[in-house]
């Protein structure tokens, strides 16, 4: 089954990530890095991507003629995506482990960040009746 | 440059999809696996992703001891990820335009959904000094 855990950080958490000390910032992405790295070993990894800093966020919608209306910055916003895994696992437990392990990676002064993780299983297609 | 275009859909969205007339979802399915395929020929698409129904969406953060402590489900929150695309593109307003098209995928009675998708850079991994 596959599972995606999405990585939320408040808007304060993209700021806050900048003033971090260099060290922290190594030590947190050497985790994650470890935590890649174990994941493809146990043949559990299918993606991994970072997403650009919240503060160039758009929303896009089509416009009467299909042409794209855009929308934002959005300075209101609390949460965004800051990135995400996707993982091919045999339970949904399997997939909390894995989010409780990316949530507990190191922040500043090494203090786990305790950030949240959203669970969502992947669906491989629309259900065949309806394709 | 890598796009993440991530379709968001209000709960009372994914609640009204159940009952949308069936040749009205395949209409609907139809649209975005000819965005796909369009996608595949141009040779931008990287990924495409559906998720399960937010129902079955769960928070998990680290606890104390590593373990996950899970939180959910969510009644109360009124937007969810349905799914998303990357593509890799020339320029963001390509970006825009195939997150146009896919807003613009036909809804109930075949008019355009107007599905509000939000465009976001996805990066190639955390700057070098900080690896």
């Amino acid at each position: 089954m596959k599972y995606i855990l999405l990585m939320y950080a408040p808007k304060a958490g993209f700021e806050g990530y900048r003033v971090w000390s260099q060290t922290d910032v190594q030590a947190h992405m050497a985790v994650l890095r470890g935590i890649n790295k174990e994941l493809t070993e146990s043949g559990e990894f299918v993606d991994t991507h970072g997403l650009g800093w919240p503060d160039r966020a758009k929303i896009v919608r089509a416009g009467k003629d299909g042409e794209p209306v855009t929308d934002g910055v959005f300075p209101e916003t609390k949460e965004f995506l800051a990135g995400y895994w996707m993982v091919d696992v045999e339970t949904a437990e399997r997939a909390y482990a894995i989010a409780a392990r990316i949530s507990g990676a190191a922040g500043p002064g090494g203090m786990p960040t305790n950030m949240p993780v959203e669970v969502r299983q992947v669906m491989s297609g629309p259900p065949e009746e309806l394709v | 440059m890598k796009y993440i275009l991530m379709m968001h859909c209000p709960k009372t969205g994914y609640e009204s999809f159940g009952s949308w007339p069936k040749e009205d979802i395949q209409a609907h399915i139809g649209f975005m696996k000819q965005l796909d395929k369009d996608l595949k020929a141009s040779g931008e698409l990287v990924a495409a992703e559906g998720l399960a129904d937010p129902r079955q969406a769960k928070i998990v953060r680290a606890g104390k001891d590593g373990a996950p402590v899970t939180d959910g489900v969510f009644p109360e929150s009124k937007e969810f990820l349905a799914g998303f695309w990357i593509v890799d593109v020339e320029s963001p307003e390509r970006a825009d335009a195939i997150a146009a098209r896919a807003s613009g995928a036909p809804g109930p009675g075949g008019k355009p959904f107007i599905i509000p998708i939000e465009v976001r850079q996805v990066m190639s991994g955390p700057p070098d000094d900080l690896r």
